[in-house]
């Protein structure tokens, strides 16, 4: 067996040999905090307020999935000192020894989380990462295009699901909601559950119901009339609601995927401290709330949640009642072999 | 009255002019729908809500694209260069010379442009990642990891259009300039360069396109502070196309149209392409 | 064609620079990928390489094997209609006035100076049900219902317009793949056909061949390299798209370009992703090391 260690026969050789400069490790001043975000997705003046409450400049930079962020730290951390990857990366990220513990005393807002996401099961006791917001797959609908608003999977998977007039995500989250819709826990780890999910979504591509597996356009489609229904991010969802009053979202009474997208501090970042004071920052009540309104997204923030608007508050389609979050799930990592389970639904019921 | 149309004046004809046409209208009319659709107001390119020129303000006020802009214009310059060099050379190297291993080469060099772009990327990452490639040089020398992908899948084109180039070229020129006593040199510049030209420039403008357009290697190559446009593009773009991405790419259009205005404008009539 | 022992050091000035980038930054980057293939994850980082044939084992199962024959009609198909649309604008630049010449070339290659992804989404916005392509169809529909009224034919045009699917199928993804590769196809073919010997086509029609005959037996003939490596530049990218099938392809629209994507991204799986990557590669390298086999061995018979 040979290994192939991650930093291999030249381990910075170059470097070493002092041929050239590295200023990665040169640049240790902290008066700057290198973020790596999603699009859209903080408030337009958070940047500029911080720089202001601190005087540390921030350099900002975007990726549009995790697993982009992922591919792009796997061979070491490139220079980012925060970044914002959904629950299962986390994970995955720890089991690959990519992330910074955070220190609890340079994060005092930690506290403001509220009980419900204090201690998750992707990651006890927020070693690794602070809550930054939470959303859940849902089923968009058009109203005037279907007989009754969906209140369950049977409006996507069942017999009446409309033909050719359904767009469903192209991820693994597929087969977790088809587990969903079939009662099973979308962490199941059961061959027979698993089939069981393959079968209800091959029959339902075999009569023509899925216009598109979408990458992350569900909501764009549904807009623009291309399909009357579609499984995306209650965010997005929210997005296309305000540009047309004829589409609504409905949370299934089976539950869903609940995803939850964290700020952490990847192993190697530059700057950890002004890292540390950026999260801290973010989970201040006043700022938190300022991004959850302008992004449209619902905050595990409890402070900065009651600073919103009675309306957006009380608004179950922004914060679900704890009785629809009680059912839904946060998909679990168990290692890449169990991973692959879901992969392999996947790569059949696309390729079918 | 007008000329007869000659044997080979093909742009006359009816059905080549209705051809080139149709064409046209295929190439352009998404470009013509997405300048459009930067002064609309909805944030997405789906329903148009009314005119404004605010998305316009927007781009030019955003810092980072800018930067990527410029990053992008200066990397498609270099790599372009380069590929020009390397590709022109390699294509003159095969069509010439007899040599052990021909075969292979000749297949290596077209790998990089059967190889899926998304496993060149990661191999250069892991490539970047264990020999220590050195980060955070001055600008432009922090663009060499994404120049030298660039380069990796833009020469293979170039060599191949300027093979097919040179598979008419007469060798007895070459013979015949040498043999009135022109050296290696002179020879190279003055009779096999001139036949090539349109082979390179054919090369040049498909490596330049490569460069601009390029996302995936880009993205594996490049680091918070050499983004490029499509990198930054793309990340706009995957959760919604707002209209500020299509007045960036207006804005990027109207330089490209008024840098080859101005480039045509100085060549002379004569000096067509080729 | 001469034998490089003549003059090592021009040889070597010609091929060495290519041949030593390509060792660097190609050959070398890819030894790991190419490891990766044989190799097995341990965590969701580390690949430890063990020989492991069940990478490859697993890339020739049914199901991949369906997706590249499937990738590679679909790459087919768009390379030929590549060819016929690109066919003739070549030959119109080329023909052209020589003032126009660099203009034409110019706005052939000017919208793909324009991001490719922001091109496929205006796309989208012109060929989606609502879009305006259908639209405009749409509006003729009705027009044309409205003259036929009167006349009592209106009963032949249905009840109403039922909007084109010109979206999310396979026919889509075979337009998208020409739209992106066109300049692909009309550069080689240009550069190839600009230096053809006109005497010949004016020889062939002054000896009364006819202009079709003339364009099959002589300009064909004489493009063939051009044609030849237009073909290898659209046919060889075109077996890896992903962008194109994942935005403008249907249900059924996957192509061993996306799931090699998501073995590399979303499934972390890069041993597979190698595996299918090498795959790809064997199968283009022998293509084109034969052909190049065969050239040397005519050569040799030429000679």
């Amino acid at each position: 067996m040979i290994p192939v260690r991650r930093r291999g026969l030249l381990g910075g050789g170059l470097a070493v040999a002092g041929l050239l400069p590295l200023s990665r490790f040169a640049r240790a001043q902290e008066d700057q905090v290198n973020i790596y975000n999603w699009d859209t997705y903080i408030g337009s003046d958070t940047l500029a307020e911080f720089t202001d409450a601190t005087g540390i400049s921030v350099r900002y930079d975007l990726y549009a999935s995790s697993d982009e962020l992922f591919g792009k730290l796997r061979e070491g951390n490139p220079g980012y000192d925060v970044i914002f990857p959904s629950n299962n990366y986390v994970e995955r990220m720890v089991a690959g020894d990519m992330l910074m513990p955070l220190d609890h005393a340079l994060v005092p807002n930690l506290k403001n989380i509220a009980p419900a996401f204090a201690n998750p099961s992707y990651d006890p006791g927020l070693k690794y990462g602070a809550p930054y917001t939470y959303s859940l797959l849902v089923i968009g609908y058009r109203r005037s295009a279907v007989a009754e608003p969906p209140t369950s999977w049977a409006a996507v998977f069942g017999p009446d699901a409309p033909v050719g007039r359904v767009s469903l995500p192209n991820e693994t989250d597929l087969v977790r909601v088809a587990l969903k819709s079939l009662g099973k826990s979308l962490n199941t780890e059961d061959p027979a559950d698993l089939k069981a999910a393959e079968e209800l979504l091959l029959e339902v591509k075999r009569r023509g119901v899925v216009k598109m597996f979408a990458p992350d356009t569900g909501q764009d489609l549904l807009l623009s009339g291309e399909v009357d229904i579609a499984v995306d991010w209650m965010g997005d969802l929210r997005q296309v609601m305000a540009e047309d009053d004829d589409l609504n979202f409905v949370v299934p009474s089976e539950g869903t995927v609940l995803g939850i997208d964290c700020m952490c501090i990847p192993k190697g970042a530059p700057h950890p401290a002004a890292a540390h004071a950026f999260i801290d920052f973010v989970l201040r009540p006043e700022v938190h709330a300022a991004i959850a309104e302008e992004i449209q997204y619902a905050i595990p923030n409890q402070p900065a949640v009651e600073l919103l608007p009675a309306e957006t508050r009380d608004d179950p389609q922004v914060y679900p009642p704890a009785d629809v979050l009680a059912k839904s799930e946060v998909p679990a990592y168990r290692g890449e072999a169990a991973e692959k389970l879901f992969e392999d639904v996947l790569t059949r019921v696309l390729a079918a | 009255m007008r000329n007869p149309i000659g044997p080979l004046e093909f742009t006359r004809r009816g059905w080549v002019r209705l051809w080139l046409l149709a064409v046209f209208v295929f190439l352009y009319a998404p470009i013509v729908i997405l300048i459009a659709f930067s002064f609309n107001q909805s944030r997405r390119n789906i329903v148009w809500t009314g005119f404004t020129t605010d998305w316009y303000g927007r781009a030019l006020n955003n810092a980072s694209l800018i930067e990527a802009f410029t990053n992008s214009i200066m990397i498609a310059l270099i790599s372009t260069v380069l590929s020009v060099i390397l590709g022109g050379l390699l294509a003159l190297g095969l069509y010439r010379f007899r040599f052990p291993g021909k075969p292979v080469l000749d297949g290596v060099a077209a790998l990089p442009i059967v190889i899926p772009e998304i496993c060149l990327g990661v191999a250069l990452l892991v490539f970047y990642a264990r020999v220590g490639w050195p980060v955070g040089l001055p600008w432009p020398l922090n663009l060499s990891q994404v120049i030298i992908g660039h380069v990796v899948f833009s020469f293979p084109f170039v060599a191949v259009v300027v093979r097919a180039r040179m598979e008419g070229f007469d060798r007895s020129l070459e013979e015949a300039s040498k043999d009135l006593g022109a050296s290696e040199w002179q020879t190279f510049w003055n009779v096999t360069l001139p036949y090539m030209k349109t082979g390179l420039i054919a090369g040049a403008l498909l490596a330049m396109t490569l460069s601009l357009d390029d996302f995936v290697i880009t993205f594996f190559t490049s680091g918070p502070e050499t983004i490029t446009f499509p990198v930054k593009i793309y990340s706009m773009v995957r959760q919604s196309v707002t209209p500020e991405v299509n007045a960036a790419s207006t804005i990027l259009i109207l330089f490209t149209v008024l840098l080859t205005v101005i480039a045509l404008k100085f060549q002379k009539p004569s000096e067509g392409v080729g | 064609m001469e034998n490089w022992r003549r003059q090592p050091w021009v040889f070597a000035t010609f091929i060495g620079p290519g041949t030593l980038w390509l060792l660097l930054f190609f050959l070398l980057p890819l030894g790991w990928i190419w490891l990766f293939a044989v190799g097995e994850r341990e965590g969701p980082v580390d690949i430890v390489v063990t020989w492991t044939l069940e990478n490859y084992r697993e890339a020739l199962q049914p199901v991949y094997l369906q997706l590249f024959l499937k990738t590679f009609l679909i790459a087919l198909v768009s390379t030929a209609i590549c060819l016929v649309v690109a066919f003739p604008v070549a030959l119109a630049i080329c023909f052209a006035p020589e003032r126009y010449k660099n203009v034409l070339l110019l706005l052939v290659i000017l919208p793909f100076w324009t991001n490719m992804l922001i091109r496929t989404y205006a796309m989208i916005a012109m060929l989606r049900q609502n879009g305006f392509v259908n639209d405009g169809i749409g509006l003729l529909w009705t027009g044309l219902k409205y003259l036929l009224t009167p006349i009592g034919m209106d009963g032949l045009m249905g009840e109403r317009f039922a909007p084109l699917p010109l979206l999310y199928n396979n026919t889509a993804v075979v337009l998208g793949i020409v739209y992106v590769y066109l300049p692909f196809m009309v550069l080689p073919l240009y550069a190839n056909l600009e230096k053809l010997d006109r005497s010949l086509i004016e020889a062939s029609l002054d000896l009364g061949a006819s202009q079709v005959r003339t364009f099959f037996e002589i300009i064909v003939r004489l493009a063939r390299p051009g044609i030849v490596s237009g073909i290898i530049l659209v046919f060889i990218p075109a077996l890896g798209t992903f962008l194109i099938s994942d935005l403008l392809g249907g249900p059924d629209s996957q192509l061993i370009g996306n799931v090699v994507e998501r073995q590399f991204r979303a499934a972390n799986n890069l041993p597979l992703g190698a595996a299918l990557s090498f795959l790809l590669l064997y199968l283009t390298f022998l293509a084109l090391a034969l052909r190049a086999w065969f050239a040397a061995r005519a050569e040799k018979a030429d000679a």
